[in-house]
Parts: structure tokens; C-alpha cells; sequence
């Protein structure tokens, strides 16, 4: 093969990375043997490629990584080692924080005082499934019969007021004529000139036990019975 | 570990933790490649960003079709350097350029001396420098075939040119370079 400087200088990489066949290469390497600038060449450019070759990769900046990853899926918070088991210790001596503790506490002081619980009796018995199951049961039953006896309570109270209030007027078609009235009869305010005034309590308990009785009884019987604690 | 085809399948599931391993085993790769097409630190940080910013958002139009996920990501990171390089190319000066190029900050094994480390890192800011003045067409070739370890074929997919214009390519920029860094009197052994 007729070899020259100008086939050198377009076929010296392939040359150096080994593409040329056989052929090729065996008569580059007799023109280089015998052309000293060719020769010179092969060995620069070769010198070169073996020195780019042995060039080390540059270290990235430390914080390349993570500012490609908060460009691409955001921003996230990164604490290694053991400081991040105790990321969270900060939390606790926040003021929410420490109200939110201080009202469970208070919360569970009024919920075990209410349940009649007593912290320094209990046993370690008392903690079994069968023992809270049965003192849950008992709890539960004392506050229904507390609930019932107190609305019964509330419904006698109620009827009491209900039967002291005043009944309705009497119509003045239904009242009796003044000059129809006896002798006996007087009007309220007469009453009260002619009748001493009676004990403040002794007026509400007779009206009061009056009314209690059922109606079907006599009013005479009635006055004797309203007037009986005298 | 599992396979990019697996994470990018779970990360169209919605799964963040796909992503982030995405991310960590790419971003030295992309921000590299933008490192060394750029020379600067910050420009290659926010290529980097708008990258995988990108790829976030065309994800779902990924086919395994296009070629392995690391084909398609420096397939996306080439066209936004392009991008980048010609938004840039009123504002920007040759020798600015060389003036402003930093040190490079590479891992270094524990095992290397001291003269070791200063002789690579000043053989790496050489480099780079010489990397800068190559046209930008030569300068993704020589980078993608020798410092991203690309073959022809992904390197034609990555470029969409003709193998023929890929292998003129690297060759052209490996003479070129050899040549600017011999004018810089760095001249490899």
C-alpha cells in the first residue's frame, strides 16, 4: 500500500484507538518509521490521548445533587445521622405544645376523679380485662339509677309548681253580683282588713298542701287541712 | 444495582427514590461533560441543573428506542451546551476565556505524593486550557470520545452526524489540541 504523510494525519486516530485492518495499520507503521514528522505526530497526539485518558472526573460540588433534586421534585428536608432521632425534640418546648399537655392532663384528672377511680388504691388486679369490663358495667349501671332518680326528682318538682300556680281569673259573667253576695261573702280586700294577717309560711304550706289533694275532696275538708299546722 | 432502564420505568411510575438514584449516578457524568466543555465551575453547576431539569420533564418521551439512558443524557446535555455556547458567543472573548479558567478540583487518591497531585492538577489546568481554544464542534468531539469514554456509534447518536464526520472530527481535535497545547509549551509525553 502506497502510504503518505497526508494518509497519516486522517487515519492517526484510528490508528491510536485500533480501527485500521491489518493491513492498513502495518503500512502506517512503516511510513512512520521512516517519516520524522509522522513519527513526531503519532507521538504527540498519542501522548495527549493517553493523558486525556488518565484525567480523573472532576468532583461535583457538594450540593449539585441536592439542588438538581429540589429543582426537579422540590425542596425536601434532609438531616442525617443521629440528629435527625431527634429532630423532633424542639417540638416539645413549644407553648401549643406544652398547653395541649397540660389540658389531656387536667382532662384525665377530671375524668378519673368523676369515675370515682382512686389512683393509690388501685391494684394490679384491678386492670385485668374481667375487672374493667365489670367496674365499666357497675359505673355505667350507678349513673343511669343517678340519672333516673333525678328526673323523677325534676318531675315532682315540676308538678308542685305547676299545681301552686294561680288558676285563671273567674269571668265576670260567672261572678256573682254584688248586691247578690251574702253577708258572709267579702271581697278580697274586705278579707284582708277583717282578717289578720296570717304567717307568710303558713299561707304557702296550706295553699300548698291543697293543692296536692286531689279535687274530688270537700273544700271545708280542705280548709281544715290547709289550716291544720296552726 | 439496578439497571437505568429499571429506575427510569419507576421513576415513570412516580417513584422519587428512582430519581434520586437517577441523579446521584449521573451528575459527576453531566457536570463533567459541562465542566469540560465550558471551564467554568458555575456555568457547568447550572447546565447541570437545567439538564437533568430537562430530562425530569421529558422523561416520559424517553424510548429505550434513542439508545441507553447515558446515550440520551449526553445527547440532552450536548444540545444544551450547544445552546449555551451560542447564547454565549457575543459576550464571550478567547482570552477572557483563558484568563478566567479555574484550577480544576479533582479527586485525588490518598496514595499520591504531593508532587503528584500539583503535576496532575497543573497538567489538568493545561488541558483545559487547550480544550477551551479548540471550536467548539472539535472541542464535544475530543471530550465525549476521550474524557467521557463514548464509542463511535454513541458518540454519532449523541452528535447525529455521519460516523465519517464523527471520526473526522475527534481526529481533527486531537491534532488540533496536541498542536495549541505545544504552543502552550506543554508538550505530553
Amino acid at each position: 500500500m502506497d502510504w503518505n504523510c497526508k494518509f497519516s494525519e486522517e487515519r492517526l486516530s484510528d490508528y491510536l484507538d485500533g480501527k485500521l485492518s491489518p493491513a492498513e495499520a502495518s503500512a502506517f507503521a512503516v511510513h512512520s518509521g521512516g517519516c520524522r514528522n509522522c513519527a513526531q505526530l503519532v507521538a504527540q497526539v498519542g501522548g495527549l490521548v493517553g493523558q486525556l485518558h488518565q484525567l480523573r472526573e472532576i468532583e461535583e460540588p457538594a450540593d449539585l445533587v441536592q439542588n438538581i433534586l429540589d429543582a426537579t421534585i422540590g425542596p425536601r428536608t434532609q438531616s442525617g445521622g443521629w440528629k435527625k432521632w431527634f429532630s423532633w425534640v424542639p417540638v416539645l418546648w413549644q407553648p401549643r405544645f406544652v398547653m395541649g399537655v397540660v389540658t389531656v392532663a387536667a382532662t384525665l384528672a377530671i375524668v378519673i376523679h368523676t369515675s370515682g377511680v382512686t389512683p393509690a388504691k388501685l391494684k394490679r388486679a384491678d386492670f385485668s380485662p374481667t375487672s374493667i369490663v365489670r367496674s365499666a358495667n357497675r359505673q355505667v349501671h350507678l349513673t343511669y339509677a343517678r340519672s333516673a332518680k333525678f328526673v323523677n326528682d325534676l318531675r315532682v318538682v315540676y308538678e308542685i309548681q305547676s299545681r301552686l300556680q294561680p288558676g285563671p281569673e273567674p269571668s265576670p259573667a260567672s261572678a256573682p253580683l254584688p248586691e247578690q253576695r251574702s253577708p258572709q261573702q267579702t271581697t278580697p280586700q274586705q278579707k284582708s282588713e277583717k282578717d289578720p294577717p296570717r304567717d307568710r309560711s303558713q299561707v304557702r304550706g296550706g295553699s300548698m298542701f291543697a293543692a296536692l289533694l286531689p279535687s274530688s275532696v270537700p273544700g271545708n275538708v280542705v280548709a281544715t287541712f290547709a289550716w291544720s299546722p296552726q | 444495582m439496578e439497571p437505568d432502564a429499571q429506575l427510569v420505568q419507576q421513576c415513570l411510575r412516580g417513584e422519587g427514590p428512582a430519581w434520586e438514584e437517577l441523579v446521584r449516578r449521573h451528575t459527576r457524568r453531566v457536570f463533567n461533560l459541562c465542566y469540560r466543555f465550558t471551564g467554568n465551575s458555575t456555568d457547568a453547576q447550572d447546565l447541570s441543573q437545567e439538564v437533568f431539569l430537562r430530562i425530569y420533564r421529558t422523561l416520559p418521551s424517553y424510548r429505550a428506542a434513542y439508545g441507553a439512558f447515558p446515550t440520551w443524557l449526553t445527547s440532552v446535555t450536548r444540545n444544551l451546551l450547544v445552546d449555551h455556547y451560542r447564547r454565549t458567543r457575543h459576550d464571550r472573548m478567547t482570552d477572557s476565556i483563558d484568563d478566567a479558567m479555574p484550577v480544576l478540583e479533582e479527586k485525588h487518591s490518598k496514595a499520591r505524593t504531593p508532587d503528584k497531585l500539583a503535576e496532575s492538577a497543573e497538567l489538568s489546568v493545561q488541558l483545559q486550557r487547550g480544550l477551551a481554544r479548540l471550536s467548539p464542534e472539535l472541542r464535544e468531539a475530543v471530550i465525549l470520545r476521550d474524557l467521557q469514554g463514548l464509542d463511535y456509534n454513541e458518540i454519532q447518536t449523541v452528535l447525529a452526524v455521519p460516523e465519517g464526520t464523527v471520526k473526522s472530527r475527534i481526529n481533527r481535535g486531537r491534532i488540533e489540541l496536541a498542536r495549541i497545547l505545544e504552543e502552550m509549551g506543554l508538550r505530553p509525553a
